[in-house]
């Protein structure tokens, strides 16, 4: 009986057991509602200008992206397809707020594509498990590239020396006013300083606007740490905001750019002066609200000006303005998208190390001359861009000059810089950090408190 | 002849016998080894290695340095917390509104037939969902709920309800007793209608009222419904992740963060095999020893009675 009891039990546990080991890693089940911002539509075709190869073996490749411009995506596919036509492209989207976590699912798991979206912030990590092949030795084109890239790109696609992709696209984060709401309540320009962003917030509510700074710093919201880290990075004069040479956190002292950052953070949280709501607003919600006129101030990736000021997009297109980062040195974060190839292809063979080449250097390298596909994003969509040379490109300075000024542009993208800390780790510990800095808007913990709790962590993944 | 013929049937007949039971089971046994012995085996496995997925090649063997690194961690205590308050306002939340709708829908309301179908929509809903459901209603810009409340001049503003950490926590578990409770609800209407009617006619007839027929009759006859909703439940509140998922992915801060979440990010974000898989055991413990408690507990009552 005893005996009988003790099986049954073990029996309980092992289900039991199956229960929570079969919950804890189960992969996100991926949501099409979150797309970081609409499609494109209208696209000029990037004309085929190669011949056709026609002997060519057949090869199939898929490419996985996050959910955005899925038709102007799909059409460069069609006119890659019609340049290549022995290869065939399969396109899968997943939600940008699900993406990261998808693909460690299918790379754990196997089932990585040939050809993908990465990211600055991912690639150290990806690199490191083997989930990402360096293209510089394997694609003839890739280095030829390299002197055209702005240094910040180039540094986030670059893991050990190598080079792990070509730039999709590459930008800044903004800050961004509206300008006829401060007009309205009497502001002629714009903030230079974060105490002039208190100052001028505390005029704006008295004037009636309910919370007129946003953010979009959802805990799923990828670009929340890079916001944070532009705020910071505008408030140190000169390198090291955050780690010194040896990867050391130095941001956890009173005084340091940071420490400035997070008590400013609490005192505009404390005086509503910031929308609590920002700590589950998403990008997309985000820009909705600006473009809604609910709020004045707000930081984002620099493509959603072309979003904000599209004409008829609501009541405020067009009075949406760039300015530099207010703070003490203006510095802000840039950052890069890129296109990458997975070991897969190469395991796959030769004939498809080829096939993800030529997509790669269709879509992020020059096409007879010119990067084709790149400045299509960045005229289409506003999308920013690493490669230099287009910002001489009289198109591109037509299309940005229709939802910024192109001065201020090119003025925030020499003030950019990669975000500090690129390592294995930075994925893991960006994580931690958004909860931290949650914490410290919110009062549950002091500035230094989050601050430590942060450099605690830095150097226990460090120590991994 | 006869007999000749009939003793190696017999004997066949025999040695089918001894084999049918072990043949049944052997293809279930092999699909359960295959989906379950063997995943839980290789996962504990894993939980005495170092395996970080950033590092492929390096799997040393290190004891239980997983499940002493996860105990100690800040998140750990914080997650546990979470879900301990989680748990206990979830379980009685769903039991106490599950039987109370169960006791409506018993009762002679003409529309209780209907309803008792249309109260399982909730749990028919898939809980991802659910979820979306629940961040529409709760949205501080549009969401129905502060847009009624804005309406009937109770609020001035709309409320961003989950990113407030105790608003936060509240709307899961509200959300949590909406979409389990009607399962509670007719689990509890199944134990109600077993209840003979004559023990209610003798506890009337013995001057008993309502509350007190309640306390005395109803109540002690549903205990066996209550045990199985009471561990469901439990079960269900400590391992939820779905609903964190989509509705506050463990924030603000980490106040809905359960020690599944963490699990998660453990694996997910933190790319920590190990240190997720381990995780996954202690909860399996966690959740096994609270059912252990529950069951004494109702032994302990019924040998008291």
């Amino acid at each position: 009986m005893k005996h009988k009891s003790i099986m049954l039990k073990l029996l309980v546990f092992v289900l039991v057991l199956g229960m929570a080991v079969g919950c804890a890693p189960a992969a996100p089940a991926p949501t099409e509602t979150e797309a970081e911002a609409p499609a494109a539509t209208e696209a000029p075709a990037a004309a085929p200008t190669t011949a056709p190869v026609a002997e060519a073996k057949p090869v199939a490749l898929n490419f996985v992206v996050w959910s955005y411009g899925i038709e102007t995506i799909t059409d460069n596919i069609k006119n890659f397809e019609a340049m290549y036509p022995n290869i065939k492209v399969t396109l899968k989207d997943y939600s940008w707020l699900d993406y990261h976590d998808t693909m460690v699912a299918a790379f754990a798991a196997g089932n990585a594509p040939e050809l993908l979206y990465g990211s600055d912030h991912w690639l150290q990590e990806w690199a490191s498990a083997g989930w990402l092949q360096p293209i510089d030795e394997l694609c003839p084109n890739v280095k030829g590239y390299s002197p055209e890239l702005a240094p910040y790109a180039l540094e986030g696609m670059t893991y050990d020396g190598k080079i792990y992709g070509l730039s999709y696209y590459a930008d800044t984060m903004d800050f961004v006013y509206n300008e006829t709401l401060l007009k309205n309540a009497g502001i002629e320009k714009a903030p230079e300083t974060w105490d002039d962003v208190y100052t001028m917030s505390k005029t704006l509510k008295e004037g009636g606007l309910a919370y007129p700074i946003i953010m979009a710093w959802s805990q799923k919201e990828g670009a929340f740490p890079e916001a944070w880290t532009s705020m910071v990075f505008s408030q140190q004069e000169g390198p090291n905001a955050l780690f010194d040479a040896d990867l050391k956190p130095v941001f956890n002292q009173e005084g340091s750019a940071a420490f400035e950052v997070m008590e400013w953070l609490r005192k505009v949280y404390a005086e509503e002066l910031f929308d609590p709501a920002s700590l589950i607003t998403a990008e997309i919600d985000q820009v909705k609200s600006m473009q809604a006129g609910q709020h004045a101030f707000t930081i984002f990736p620099q493509y959603n000006m072309a979003e904000v000021n599209k004409p008829g997009s609501g009541e405020y297109a067009g009075q949406f303005k760039i300015a530099l980062m207010p703070g003490k040195s203006h510095g802000t974060v840039g950052y890069v998208r890129f296109y990458a190839m997975t070991p897969k292809a190469v395991e796959e063979g030769p004939e498809f190390v080829d096939a993800a080449c030529k997509f790669l250097d269709y879509f992020g390298g020059k096409t007879d001359g010119s990067y084709t596909i790149v400045k299509r994003w960045a005229v289409e969509n506003g999308l920013g861009f690493a490669q230099l040379p287009l910002f001489q490109d009289a198109d591109v300075i037509a299309a940005f000059g229709k939802w910024g000024d192109v001065p201020t542009i090119e003025a925030n993208a020499k003030l950019a810089r990669a975000k500090e800390g690129l390592t294995t780790w930075y994925g893991a510990w960006d994580t931690f950090a958004r909860a931290e800095i949650h914490k410290a808007i919110l009062g549950e913990e002091t500035s230094l408190e989050a601050l430590n709790n942060m450099a605690a962590k830095w150097e226990e993944l460090k120590a991994q | 002849m006869a007999v000749i013929v009939a003793q190696p049937v017999r004997r066949k007949a025999k040695l089918w016998d001894k084999i049918y039971p072990y043949f049944s089971i052997t293809v279930p046994f092999l699909v359960i080894a295959l989906f379950t012995i063997y995943p839980v085996l290789y996962a504990v496995r894993i939980s005495f290695y170092r395996y970080l997925l950033t590092k492929p090649k390096s799997h040393p063997f290190i004891g239980l340095d997983n499940f002493k690194e996860v105990i100690t961690s800040y998140y750990f205590r914080t997650s546990l917390v979470n879900t301990a308050l989680f748990t206990t306002a979830v379980v009685i939340g769903v039991t106490i509104f599950g039987l109370i709708v169960a006791m409506l829908l018993n009762s002679k309301v003409r529309t209780a037939n209907a309803l008792k179908i249309l109260i399982l929509l909730p749990w028919a809903i898939p809980s991802v969902v659910g979820g979306l459901m629940w961040k529409w209603i709760l949205n501080s810009d549009f969401g129905i709920l502060s847009g009624i409340l804005y309406g009937l001049g109770i609020i001035h503003q709309y409320i961003p309800f989950l990113a407030n950490p105790i608003l936060a926590k509240l709307s899961m578990v509200i959300a949590t007793i909406w979409k389990e409770g009607p399962l509670a609800a007719i689990f509890f209407l199944a134990g109600l209608q077993l209840i003979p009617s004559e023990l209610y006619e003798a506890a009337r007839i013995d001057g008993g009222g309502g509350w007190r027929i309640f306390r005395y009759v109803t109540l002690p006859l549903l205990q066996p419904i209550m045990l199985i909703v009471v561990v469901y439940e439990t079960i269900t509140a400590v391992l939820v992740f779905d609903l964190i998922y989509v509705l506050t992915g463990g924030g603000p801060g980490d106040s809905t963060s359960m020690i599944s979440w963490f699990a998660y990010a453990e694996i997910f974000k933190n790319l920590n095999l190990g240190h997720g898989v381990a995780l996954a055991i202690i909860i399996a413990l966690i959740t096994l020893v609270l059912i252990m408690v529950y069951l004494r507990v109702i032994k302990s009552e019924e040998v008291g009675s």
